[in-house]
């Protein structure tokens, strides 16, 4: 076990360097600085640009500069991000917990949905219900995420106006609330976002926990549970369900990474300071620090639950020998 | 045949002739509400939504649109431009730290005297070091300031006693009163005097914005709002609105329905489709502001391949002059933004001092256009694509996919050149790469949009053969000797009217050589709250004169009525 562990550790970190490696050569090869982009008005000039580029060492050899940030990184250091003028450690301390608590969220809310339309669908496989699910099921899967968000918002914080149009909190009055009044306003401000990420989501999950449900109903225990008497939904929702939810949770171990790394559009949409906002906005700006920081960032999150999620299958199925 | 370009949205056709009543009132009214604010309409809170997060609150530092709002109400000058934008002499300025000041007889220096009462937001008082200080500070190329390169002339501060400072010049110059007061915002050195210049850039103390302005930084969230609140002790008084929001909304969609759903009050940018939305909106209204920024297709006119040779097509400036003609300019800005469209008559917005709406201009002649090329050598080829010794008229028009104006334009310009023989193929890219190839010169034509100073010299900076290179903002390497000696003398004269005779002399010439086809000011429109009363708005900004908008107290909401109590 220690030398299958100390293997998949190796492992990790060759991925971690490699990607990280690759997206910094990638955007370093994009044309454009970060210096042309954050100082872009035209009446700076291009002397003024390459004072700054020298201040940072952008005039430096490309490999230079990645050893230096290599040096860093090791060190904790992960860089100054030229589109926030700040240390990009600060900037992603001040996202992070803001992905994490909409992702999160999301994340819980897309599965609860998912799973109990699944559910709700193979009950009845082929009935009018399942239909009906299935169909709306496939046109949320096929909306744009960016759409989507823009007419949640249109409809529910401007047509009818039951939910703030964006933003984490009221920016004027939320300081002057009671905590009580504090807490409920967060949620209004979740509501939205919450639900936008949590549809888009859960349509591909309910297809998958059908699936699953589905591939089980044949099964030798399914028969014995109905020959002793239990009924269709019942034997569904106590012994079917329990066996078909096995591949819905590894399901949800993967997307961890992936909301954790933030949901573009629903954070731009609804104004929302994330980390897949702040990381997509740091490629347009060519911010190579933030990028390069960003997709590290996403590929220890990916590498470690992918680790963790294997090392607990392994301690967890006598059938998986290791060594 | 030319084919006239028609508006697509039937509401807005409708709406158009109300909403051009409606403009044209807020327009011509001087922008500002006739009735003045009572001592009773102290209060009250302005959200305005803004699309990105400001990089610093250190004014030599700024480079956004937001950092230069928020450090313009958070700092002050010695002293403040006139509503009318003057830059030769001190007409027309206004004081702000500096109560009064003095022209030494020979005029190469000028004595400021800072008012006794003005303090810092840490309540320490303005002094004349502080003047000094930001003079040396801003000059230091360790700092790397955006702003260095227009204060050459300043030569240095000297400090007479603590509230009086002494800026002394290089040359004595009709814009050095500008220069100095204009382009450099008093920093507080006790505050920033610690820390080395080169460190400044990366420093916590630059995000503190400790200035003296009338409003100071109460909080700024990153990513999500700056909030400034009023200096009610301020020496310059204090501003009418207790607190004053910058919402971070990222995404042009979401932050119109902030403003529409009542969530934020100012809205910087309607855009044409949006404007039938206020013709029965009883909140919200539309309000025109001054701008001094304009949009140009702009002409490479040395080759991208061979910087030291002619553009094999833009050097020929009968190409260049055909290609403006074959541009029906009016029907385009109908066509991209209705009414809210305003004409540029050359490389100069209206709103500065210099700007003549009556110069000749080259006239959109399809017919014309085409026997300039056939005379010039370029003839139709069997594409319909012309050419001139196996050379074909065909070149890329660069533009950045963050700007819906620009990537209309486009289009419309490349329908507009291809009836008159000349293929321009859209090359969209993302802003960084735009800018890499305006940088390094490496582009054919391009549709630029461009900020102009108020002062004459900024026009020096685009469009003489000393703006060409690493120094300058002629990306077009545009050069005539005639332009050259205009600007020159406009740029040294003291008689404004003399300077106007001789930038107009200059605009004509470049109007005639045709380096850019002028296509558009750049619609200054906002959408307001009804409560929020304006007064004049200048065109450097409008937000110049915010400390002193207000809101009636009949008019105002549960944000309007916090005050300034401190948070629980």
């Amino acid at each position: 076990m220690r030398r299958y562990l100390a293997a998949r550790l190796l492992q990790a970190i060759g991925v971690v360097a490699f990607v990280t490696t690759f997206a910094f050569v990638v955007v370093h090869l994009a044309p454009g600085d970060p210096i042309a982009s954050a100082l872009a008005r035209p009446n700076i000039t291009e002397a003024v640009r390459e004072q700054w580029r020298v201040a940072y060492g952008l005039d430096r050899p490309v490999s230079e500069q990645y050893v230096r940030w290599v040096v860093n990184a090791a060190r904790g250091n992960l860089g100054y991000s030229f589109s926030h003028r700040r240390p990009v450690r600060d900037v992603f301390a001040d996202a992070m917990p803001n992905t994490l608590l909409l992702s999160g969220l999301g994340l819980v809310l897309s599965f609860a949905i998912g799973i109990m339309v699944g559910l709700l669908q193979a009950e009845r496989p082929g009935g009018r219900r399942d239909r009906w699910l299935g169909r709306i099921l496939l046109v949320l899967y096929s909306v744009p995420d960016f759409w989507l968000a823009l007419v949640v918002l249109i409809l529910f914080a401007y047509r009818l106006p039951l939910f703030p149009p964006g933003g984490m909190t009221d920016s004027v009055m939320y300081e002057y609330l009671s905590p009580g009044a504090k807490f409920l306003d967060r949620i209004k401000h979740l509501v939205l976002p919450v639900l936008t990420l949590a549809v888009l989501t859960a349509a591909g999950i309910a297809r998958f926990q059908r699936g699953a449900l589905l591939a089980v109903l044949p099964s030798d225990w399914m028969r014995t549970a109905l020959a002793k008497g239990l009924s269709w939904q019942a034997a569904v929702r106590h012994h079917a369900f329990r066996n078909a939810l096995l591949p819905t949770i590894t399901l949800f171990g993967l997307s961890i990474p992936a909301f954790a790394t933030g949901a573009i559009f629903v954070e731009k949409v609804f104004s929302w300071p994330g980390m897949g906002l702040i990381v997509v906005n740091g490629i347009a700006a060519r911010d190579y620090p933030l990028v390069t920081a960003g997709v590290m960032v996403m590929s220890v999150l990916v590498a470690g639950c992918a680790l963790v999620a294997d090392i607990a299958v392994a301690a967890a199925d006598p059938r998986i020998r290791l060594g | 045949m030319h084919r006239s370009f028609r508006v697509s949205s039937r509401p807005l056709r409708l709406a158009a002739p109300l909403l051009l009543a409606l403009l044209a009132v807020a327009g011509c009214k001087g922008l500002e509400d006739s009735k003045s604010a009572g001592p009773a309409d102290i209060g009250g809170t302005l959200v305005i939504t803004t699309a990105a997060d400001a990089g610093t609150l250190l004014p030599p530092l700024i480079a956004s649109i937001t950092d230069r709002q928020a450090t313009d109400l958070l700092y002050d000058r010695l002293a403040d431009i006139g509503d009318d934008l003057n830059s030769v002499g001190d007409k027309g300025f206004k004081p702000q730290l500096a109560e009064r000041w003095d022209w030494a007889p020979d005029s190469l220096s000028i004595a400021f005297h800072i008012n006794p009462h003005a303090r810092w937001h840490d309540g320490f008082p303005v002094r004349a070091s502080d003047v000094r200080y930001s003079v040396s500070l801003i000059k230091d190329p360790a700092l790397g300031s955006t702003a260095a390169p227009l204060v050459t002339n300043v030569d240095s501060v000297s400090v007479r006693d603590s509230l009086t400072a002494v800026a002394w010049f290089k040359r004595h110059t009709p814009e050095q009163f500008y220069d100095l007061v204009y382009q450099i915002v008093i920093l507080p050195e006790h505050v920033l005097g610690n820390t080395p210049a080169a460190k400044l850039k990366d420093a916590e103390v630059g995000r503190r914005g400790i200035g003296s302005g009338r409003f100071r930084l109460a909080k700024w969230e990153p990513g999500a709002k700056i909030e400034l609140v009023a200096d009610t002790a301020n020496y310059r008084g204090r501003p009418k609105l207790d607190r004053v929001i910058f919402a971070i909304a990222p995404d042009f969609n979401g932050a119109a329905t902030r403003f529409f759903a009542g969530d934020a009050d100012l809205f910087e940018n309607i855009r044409p489709e949006q404007v039938a939305r206020f013709v029965n909106d009883t909140a919200h209204r539309l309000q025109r502001y001054p701008t001094l920024a304009y949009a140009i297709l702009g002409m490479n006119l040395r080759d991208p391949k061979s910087p030291g040779q002619a553009h094999p097509i833009f050097g020929d400036r009968a190409v260049r002059r055909a290609l403006t003609m074959a541009t029906d300019r009016r029907a385009m800005l109908k066509n991209a933004f209705d009414t809210i469209g305003q004409a540029l008559y050359g490389p100069f917005p209206h709103a500065v001092s210099v700007a003549d709406t009556t110069l000749p201009q080259i006239p959109y002649d399809t017919t014309k256009a085409k026997a300039l090329l056939d005379s010039a050598g370029w003839l139709v080829g069997a594409d319909g694509v012309r050419a001139k010794n196996g050379r074909r008229l065909e070149f890329a028009l660069s533009v950045p996919n963050s700007s819906a104006s620009r990537k209309q334009y486009a289009v419309l310009l490349q329908d507009a050149f291809r009836r008159v023989g000349a293929a321009a193929t859209v090359d969209q890219t993302d802003f960084a790469t735009y800018s890499a190839k305006l940088a390094a010169h490496t582009f054919d034509a391009q549709i630029g949009n461009y900020v102009t100073d108020p002062g004459v010299s900024g026009f020096k900076q685009s469009w003489s053969t000393a703006g060409i290179g690493k120094d300058g903002g002629n990306p077009g390497s545009y050069s005539n000797p005639f332009v050259d000696a205009m600007l020159d003398s406009a740029t040294t004269t003291f008689d404004p009217a003399r300077t106007k005779a001789y930038a107009r002399r200059a605009f004509e010439t470049i109007i005639e050589d045709a380096p850019g086809i002028w296509l558009y000011e750049t619609p200054a429109v906002m959408g307001l709250h009804k409560r929020i009363h304006t007064t004049t708005m200048r065109a450097d900004g409008y937000w110049s004169g915010l400390a002193d908008w207000w809101i009636p107290v009949s008019q105002r909401n549960a944000r309007d009525r916090i005050g300034l109590r401190p948070t629980p």
